[in-house]
């Protein structure tokens, strides 16, 4: 097998152990070529000489320590049953948001039950699934939104880390909660980046802890 | 493309630590060198099984057996020890937190490096941020210089290493991921979510541009007559 210079980024590329074989045999009646291919292996060698074996000794205490942490926690079934379990508000609080959300059941339930013959249009389960634009527009407002999370965070954290009253450490359950929700779903939809339904989910749980940072703000209000 | 100041010695044929020599250079493009993490590994499979079930012995076997390729990994992509430490941590943590949406796609160190990748660069965004914040100047921060260890060509790995922030993220991710830690281009694919393809079209053009940087200045000022 014989090997041009103008093959030579080719079999860099992907080329075959037979390719690379035929190169170097070019390479060595080509001055080119031969400093090419120096120059190529020379950048693998110095990528080796980044490999070290950086000393920790206190790494895995602290990670085992952390993850014992977590385990020895009491696990619910659910984050919503978690959320559910989350009541910092009063049992009048309570009763109103029931019954808010009584009516949006019902009025939901009224909306599809008006809208059913439209509904068997997805019935292939397509509707189910992002398309690359919509994706693309879901992933820009996930990205808005982590984004103006970062931002009251920032804001919220000197509130978040000082107030000791009962509705600031329940504030801070709840925002350990909606974060071990949101890491778990972003895991889910990076691998079914189309599913709706996860997207849907991510997106209330970013609302939901935009809205509860926005709540810690008030308080300091 | 301008060269950063420390010029490889290109003339010269280098060797590296003796045996390992050519692994990852010509022949290593075409046979991709054995990973201890890849898929159908017992070990790999031993330790998912331990973690799915709840067993915080199959973590510390992952951390035994991964923990330096992590840390290595997660100081090339942020900079400092330190911070490279806390992302380790948080992605034992989210291994942990999510173990239960492993499918087995992958290898279970596959899917423990994806996760370590995100885990990096979300840190090196809010770090990002906060820097901007307090300083009102948007541009992205390349990771800090620490001191390393001694190796034989250190004017060599500097000079590599300088130039490694001035790639695109995406760039930086593969060279460091094939050629420092050793993963296969299938496996890089996996971790980043893009095709076997584009991880070898990335490596190559990641692998150009270095060159191009890393130009002794000679060529340069010829190339520029």
């Amino acid at each position: 097998m014989n090997i041009t210079c103008q093959e030579r980024d080719r079999v860099f590329l992907d080329g075959t152990p037979e390719e690379w074989a035929a190169l170097e045999l070019h390479a060595e009646g080509c001055q080119e070529c031969g400093g090419e291919l120096q120059a190529w292996r020379n950048l693998s060698i110095a990528a080796k000489e980044m490999r070290e074996e950086p000393e920790s000794p206190q790494l895995w205490s602290r990670i085992e320590a952390s993850l014992n942490e977590r385990a020895g926690q009491k696990k619910p079934n659910s984050i919503w049953r978690r959320l559910r379990n989350w009541t910092p508000l009063s049992v009048g609080w309570q009763t109103a948001l029931a019954a808010a959300m009584v009516l949006a059941l019902a009025i939901s339930g009224g909306y599809l039950y008006m809208h059913r013959g439209s509904s068997a249009r997805s019935e292939d389960g397509s509707a189910a699934l992002l398309k690359s634009p919509a994706l693309r527009e879901v992933e820009n407002s996930e990205r808005a939104y982590e984004q103006a999370i970062e931002d009251l965070e920032t804001e919220a954290k000197p509130q978040l880390q000082s107030g000791d009253s009962p509705l600031v450490a329940s504030y801070r359950e709840k925002l350990m909660v909606l974060d071990g929700a949101i890491d778990e779903l972003r895991m889910q939809a990076g691998e079914n980046p189309s599913n709706a339904h996860l997207r849907r989910q991510l997106l209330a749980m970013y609302q939901e802890k935009q809205q509860t940072l926005q709540d810690v703000l008030e308080i300091k209000r | 493309m301008g060269a950063v100041g420390l010029t490889l010695p290109w003339g010269a044929r280098i060797s590296s630590v003796e045996g390992e020599g050519d692994s990852r250079v010509a022949s290593s493009e075409v046979q991709e060198q054995e990973v201890p993490g890849g898929s159908g590994n017992p070990e790999d499979a031993a330790i998912a099984t331990l973690c799915l079930g709840g067993d915080l012995g199959g973590y510390e076997r992952l951390y035994r057996w991964q923990g330096t390729r992590m840390k290595n990994l997660a100081r090339h992509l942020l900079g400092t020890q330190s911070d490279a430490e806390d992302a380790v941590q948080e992605t034992f943590l989210k291994i942990q937190r999510s173990v239960g949406t492993f499918r087995g796609q992958s290898s279970f160190v596959t899917w423990a490096f994806r996760i370590l990748v995100n885990t990096c660069h979300d840190l090196r965004r809010s770090r990002v941020r906060r820097k901007e914040n307090a300083t009102g100047d948007s541009e992205e921060l390349p990771p800090s210089q620490e001191p390393r260890a001694a190796v034989a060509h250190p004017t060599l790995r500097l000079a590599l290493e300088r130039a490694l922030v001035r790639l695109t993220r995406h760039q930086r991710d593969v060279f460091l991921l094939y050629e420092v830690e050793g993963f296969r281009h299938s496996e890089i694919a996996n971790m980043l979510e893009i095709t076997e393809t584009a991880s070898k079209n990335t490596l190559f053009q990641a692998k150009k541009n270095l060159r191009g940087m890393l130009e002794p200045p000679s060529r340069v000022r010829e190339a520029g007559r």
